[in-house]
């Protein structure tokens, strides 16, 4: 049987400006569905996120997915990422004046 | 019949109790090792900052920018656990289980420390601590008096930049909070930074090697009787502590943890830089 796990990066941390998950080691998952929670109404517009990849959990590049972060309080937005390595971690760069409380699960399996 | 250490050598590594209640090689996943969350009441802004930091603990090959994966003890996979990068950090991974017999149990462990890679430097001062702890409550017939204890071990590896080494255990927590208005959760952080207390004679000199990307594997052992609630032995790697000066936290027994058995591993930074404990294996054995 595979293993499957649902990881938890970020609980009721708000996010502005620059803003990143905590680096998640997975090499033995196949695939992944990144999924984020607002647990509050958004302020402003938080924009997107993107997925980034990693080759040692320190330096960081972007996947290539990016995806709608959400603005109503317990909207889900997510994505799928497969061939991922090792590392991987969800980025966003908010504009100014915007902020978004997320809750961020790793849905993965392999 | 005697069994040859050979026979299994998965399990020959450990020094078991009769009973084996978990054997946790983590190339078999999880195993039911999971994050701390701290407790709430109808808003997680109710949670303790202590707790609130804490994220979900990793399967990991110990990769390395320099060498690539490290590997576990056995086979690919080690039981990862990471603290954000501010000093200070702390992060918990525990397994929840009850007890079926009050009586003797043992917790075998190897683990191992190290900080995040971020230097070319050998960075030995960066991990504050390493630990493990239990969180356990005696059986609902067990009547006046009734405690939850809550021993608590730590390797003080190192304090505000000083290379300290030795072990701790703690007796007192904090003072408990209520997480809402229904009256039914309630809050304490166990793991503040106050009240560690040095283990008499536990100053201990681990092998750390001569770089942040090599580590080496440390044994641990802990005995403690669920009947008296006490602790009765610990080694680590090839020392043997006199725990007769040890105590753990004591509280009266709490309303819903009756024959709780938590066994928890916990780790801390003393730098702005991520500290990661590695554990790979666990065997919890009992005498029932």
């Amino acid at each position: 049987m595979r293993t499957s796990a649902a990881a938890i990066v970020a609980r009721n941390e708000t996010w502005t400006g620059a803003a990143a998950t905590e680096p998640y080691e997975a090499g033995w998952a196949d695939e992944a569905v990144v999924f984020v929670r607002a647990l509050r109404p958004a302020v402003g517009r938080p924009g997107r996120a993107r997925i980034e990849l990693s080759p040692d959990g320190m330096r960081w590049v972007r996947e290539g997915t990016e995806f709608d972060l959400p603005t109503g309080q317990d909207e889900v937005t997510f994505a799928r990422v497969d061939r991922f390595g090792t590392w991987l971690r969800v980025a966003a760069d908010l504009p100014e004046g915007a902020s978004l409380t997320v809750l961020v699960t790793l849905h993965l399996k392999g | 019949m005697t069994l040859r250490t050979w026979d299994d050598p998965a399990l020959s590594r450990f020094d078991p109790l009769p009973r084996i209640i978990c054997h946790d090689d983590f190339d078999r996943g999880f195993c039911g090792w999971t994050q701390l969350v701290g407790n709430y009441e109808g808003t997680l802004d109710a949670m303790l900052p202590g707790y609130a930091q804490h994220l979900s603990p990793m399967l990991s090959t110990l990769p390395n920018w320099d060498i690539g994966s490290h590997g576990g003890f056995d086979g690919t996979y080690a039981l990862k656990l990471g603290t954000r990068p501010r000093r200070g950090a702390q992060n918990v991974t525990i397994k929840r289980l009850t007890f079926r017999k009050a009586g003797p149990i043992r917790l075998e462990a190897y683990v191992t420390f190290k900080p995040e890679a971020t230097e070319l430097r050998l960075s030995e001062a960066d991990v504050r601590s390493f630990g493990f702890l239990f969180d356990l409550q005696v059986g609902d017939r067990h009547g006046a008096g009734g405690e939850r204890v809550m021993p608590h071990l730590r390797f003080l590896n190192a304090l505000d930049g000083e290379h300290a080494q030795r072990w701790q255990f703690k007796r007192r927590t904090t003072p408990f909070v209520a997480m809402g208005t229904e009256s039914k959760t309630i809050s304490h952080y166990h793991l503040s930074p106050d009240d560690w207390e040095d283990l008499p004679g536990g100053d201990q000199r681990l092998c750390y090697n001569e770089i942040p990307t090599k580590v080496n594997w440390h044994y641990l052992c802990f005995d403690f009787d669920l009947a008296a609630m006490r602790c009765t032995g610990f080694r680590v790697n090839d020392r043997t502590f006199d725990m007769s000066g040890y105590d753990a936290i004591r509280i009266p027994a709490m309303k819903n943890l009756w024959c709780m058995l938590n066994l928890a591993f916990f780790v801390e930074t003393d730098v702005d830089k991520r500290a990661n404990l590695y554990v790979d294996g666990v065997c919890l054995s009992g005498d029932f």
